[in-house]
């Protein structure tokens, strides 16, 4: 209790001392609970309202509510690893927590939990209004309520001690030193793999169902068989707390969730002299000796100058880094989802292409918007505490920011470019907007790093625990506004050439006078966005003081 | 070299460097001593470009470093007390990587050279996280002298450091000087700052209380065989008690 109201303590100290955040977070929080609520009461009324759902509606809800804890559940599970790791073998407190004369059970204990609060908080937070909702819509007595936040909390509790218990093994078989390196990147390829596959099975073929066939889905849906999966006892513990009642279920969840929690705590306090020891042996390093000369890839970029210095030592910490370089898996899970999802409206009357192609580029400055987030937005502040390296050295900080810039610019037109070529090629679209689709994403590809690396040096968290992090910000959110708006913006001006290829096709070239101002007001929307994020970025970095050196 | 001229720092209300001036020469070692949250960091980052003074200038080798902070810059090298360095690259790349950024001619022979200076060749080509802390502070010392910088500014410089690498850190601050360049230090150890600098500040609540030789602190204490630590406390404690005077007066 004592080592837990220190660190209760410190965390309320922690909120003392920026309540303009804690403001803003309550506020947002507050919104999304709100949010929730009200679409759950809306979503249980219209179900129970439908015509011809008859007594199945509940079966429904039922099933719906599970579905959402299952989901839930693996996203707990996914970000709990790394999570783990961190917090059971890599807190800062650990080695002193450990010192005191307390068993080391209750030590872990608590970093079980505080590893059960990382990962399960938010989840929770958005599970339960969803609860509260359902529980006002249904006339829940008073101890639902009571009954369905535990039942939630120790449902959470299972992949939070699953995660664990697998950050422990992962501290004996990873290579030594490299389990969080290895938890990261396994993490963000699961789940980049399963976002992958889950848009592959195209769910959009429900529509072509015929209502006998739809009825039948969704009777076998909501068969209510209550099965060995944890998110079935959580639903029937909350369904059955709707009505009034204590399951069996919601107590075997309790009984469970608490000794996982209590054994892996256990277990972690046995197995951390291990990862210890092992930790230590990986200092003996790769044992190369000699002068090893500069690579061969990196000598044309260091004769850049000390931009092109900077651009050699961001990718090989790049490579090196699987924080940083699982982005890139989430970067390519997204492009691949966006194609699955294009390629699937290709048809085949050349009119309707062109519609599609043009709402498409609408969706590739989207797309490109959200890789911008996690690749260009996190590049000035992945300097970290390493910024004073640069600041000290005889470089300004728009130096610093054009490095960047060109470091990425490459691999976003690349990617912008790229992906407007296929998308165009397989959905067949007419000239105009062939040459239109790798036009627009080839331009938000530079729109999109200018955007981000300039906010991104604007709005710096160099204290953020992962790239993660980075973007969960003010700059962030003024980003993704800005982002879309590019991609409104430019796919307005767009609008006009095509819609003079559908109306008249064949009269609209782009040569032509008004063809060549159309592409001169794109490119100059491009470098607008491009150059006034980076010249705003340069001068806020320029200023920027605290938590460097 | 170093010209420190009516700095001031606020952060809000408080002032954490207030109307403070000197100057370091070239073939001089000036230690700038104090107790904790005196100031002496702000005052060395504020040097170092890393903070932008409220008030008052700072030059170096006549550049000064609002105007022309790169020409002020490549004329410095610098040790932070905590130096975060990239922990994913090499020594040796760290280095070349500076070298770059640094613009230093033949880079490579002067990494090569303070790399065996400090005894670090051996793991040059191991990860920086896999460095003890006192291998990571030779790492930064390489990486500040690199460019042979004619201003030194060093923030604690033997935290960590082993008694061999300790004495080897003493005389580079010595000859450094004595080859013309100018050397700022930052210890809490009075027996660094006695055994090599020649001249001592002494800040406290970001004021300059003292500054001068050995010989003219002793006399400013009024005891001529008084040591760096004696001086430093008669003249903190004497602060102290100003301190409370003024906070009971007011």
């Amino acid at each position: 209790m004592i080592l837990a109201g220190m660190r209760l303590r410190g965390a309320i100290n922690g909120l003392r001392r920026a309540p303009a955040r804690v403001t803003v977070g309550v506020l947002l929080l507050s919104g999304v609970f709100v949010g929730v609520l009200t679409m759950t009461r809306r979503g249980v009324r219209f179900l129970d309202a439908f015509p011809g759902i008859g007594g199945i509606a509940g079966a429904v809800e039922q099933r719906s509510l599970e579905a959402l804890f299952t989901v839930l559940m693996v996203a707990v599970a996914f970000s709990v690893l790394t999570g783990a790791v961190a917090t059971l073998y890599g807190s800062e407190d650990l080695p002193f927590l450990l010192s005191l004369p307390v068993n080391p059970v209750r030590v872990f204990s608590l970093k079980v939990v505080e590893t059960y609060i990382t990962s399960a908080l938010l989840p929770a937070l958005f599970t339960i209004p969803v609860l509260v909702g359902l529980g006002v819509e249904k006339h829940a007595p008073a101890g639902y309520y009571l009954i369905a936040v535990a039942a939630l909390l120790a449902l959470y509790a299972l992949p939070v001690a699953l995660g664990a218990a697998a950050a422990l093994l992962l501290m004996r078989v990873a290579p030594a030193g490299r389990a969080k390196e290895v938890a990261t990147a396994a993490s963000v390829a699961i789940a980049a793999g399963l976002v992958v596959g889950m848009r592959a099975l195209r769910p959009e073929r429900l529509r072509h169902l015929t209502p006998a066939q739809f009825e039948q889905a969704l009777t076998r849906f909501a068969d209510l068989h209550v099965g060995w999966l944890p998110s079935a006892w959580g639903s029937d513990a909350v369904w059955r707390a709707l009505r009034g009642h204590v399951s069996v279920a919601a107590l075997v969840l309790a009984v469970v969730s608490v000794a996982v929690l209590a054994g892996v705590a256990r277990i972690a306090a046995l197995a951390y002299r291990a990862g210890w020891f092992r930790s230590l042996d990986a200092r003996g390093g790769r044992g190369v000796v000699g002068v090893l000369p500069a690579a061969l890839w990196e000598r044309p970029l260091a004769r850049l100058g000390p931009a092109g210095g900077v651009v050699v030592k961001d990718l090989r910490l790049l490579a090196r880094d699987p924080s940083q370089w699982s982005q890139l898996l989430v970067l390519l899970a997204l492009a691949g989802v966006y194609f699955i999802s294009t390629a699937s409206l290709a048809t085949e009357v050349q009119r309707f292409r062109d519609v599609v192609g043009a709402l498409n580029l609408i969706f590739l400055g989207f797309l490109l918007g959200g890789v911008g987030i996690r690749t260009t937005f996190p590049l000035v502040s992945l300097e970290g505490e390493g910024l004073w390296l640069l600041r000290t050295g005889p470089l300004r900080a728009r130096h610093i920011v054009a490095a960047k810039f060109y470091g990425a610019l490459p691999v976003m037109v690349a990617l912008g470019g790229g992906l407007g070529v296929a998308v165009a090629g397989r959905l067949g679209v007419s000239p105009v907007l062939a040459l239109a689709t790798p036009l627009a994403g080839a331009c938000a590809g530079v729109a999109v790093t200018g955007l981000g690396v300039g906010l991104g040096a604007a709005f710096p968290r160099f204290d953020a625990a992962s790239p993660s992090e980075i973007p969960l910000s003010l700059g962030g959110l003024i980003y993704m506004a800005l982002s879309l708006a590019y991609a409104v913006v430019t796919t307005l001006l767009f609008a006009y050439p095509t819609y003079r290829s559908l109306r008249a096709p064949g009269t609209f070239q782009w040569g032509s006078a008004e063809g060549l101002a159309l592409l001169a007001a794109v490119l100059m929307v491009t470098v607008l966005w491009t150059l006034v994020p980076l010249a705003f970025g340069s001068a806020r970095l320029a200023r920027f003081e605290s938590g460097i050196g | 070299m170093i010209v420190v001229d009516s700095v001031v720092k606020t952060y809000g209300r408080v002032r954490a460097v207030d109307d403070v001036s000197f100057t370091v020469p070239r073939g001089r070692v000036v230690a700038l001593l104090g107790p904790n949250g005196a100031g002496k960091s702000t005052t060395i980052k504020a040097i170092t470009g890393l903070l932008r003074p409220t008030a008052g200038r700072v030059s170096v080798g006549g550049f000064d470093l609002e105007r022309a902070p790169l020409r002020a810059k490549a004329l410095l090298g610098y040790v932070p007390d905590r130096p975060y360095l990239y922990q994913k690259l090499t020594g040796r790349e760290l280095l070349r990587f500076l070298g770059r950024l640094r613009r230093v001619k033949d880079a490579e022979r002067k990494a090569e050279a303070w790399l065996e200076r400090f005894g670090l060749q051996r793991s040059a080509n191991e990860l920086i996280e896999t460095y003890s802390h006192g291998m990571r502070q030779k790492l930064t010392f390489a990486a500040a002298l690199l460019h042979q910088p004619q201003a030194l500014v060093i923030d604690e410089p033997m935290v960590g450091l082993d008694p061999r690498a300790a004495r080897d850190v003493r005389a580079l601050m010595r000859s450094s000087a004595d080859e013309g360049g100018a050397v700022l230090l930052t210890t809490h150890s009075m027996d660094v700052a006695e055994a090599v600098a020649d001249a001592v500040l002494l800040l406290d609540h970001g004021r300059l209380k003292a500054m001068g030789s050995m010989a003219e602190l002793r006399q400013r204490v009024g005891r001529r065989e008084a040591s760096l630590e004696a001086i430093f406390l008669q003249l903190t404690e004497e602060a102290g008690s100003q301190t409370r005077q003024d906070g009971a007066a007011a």
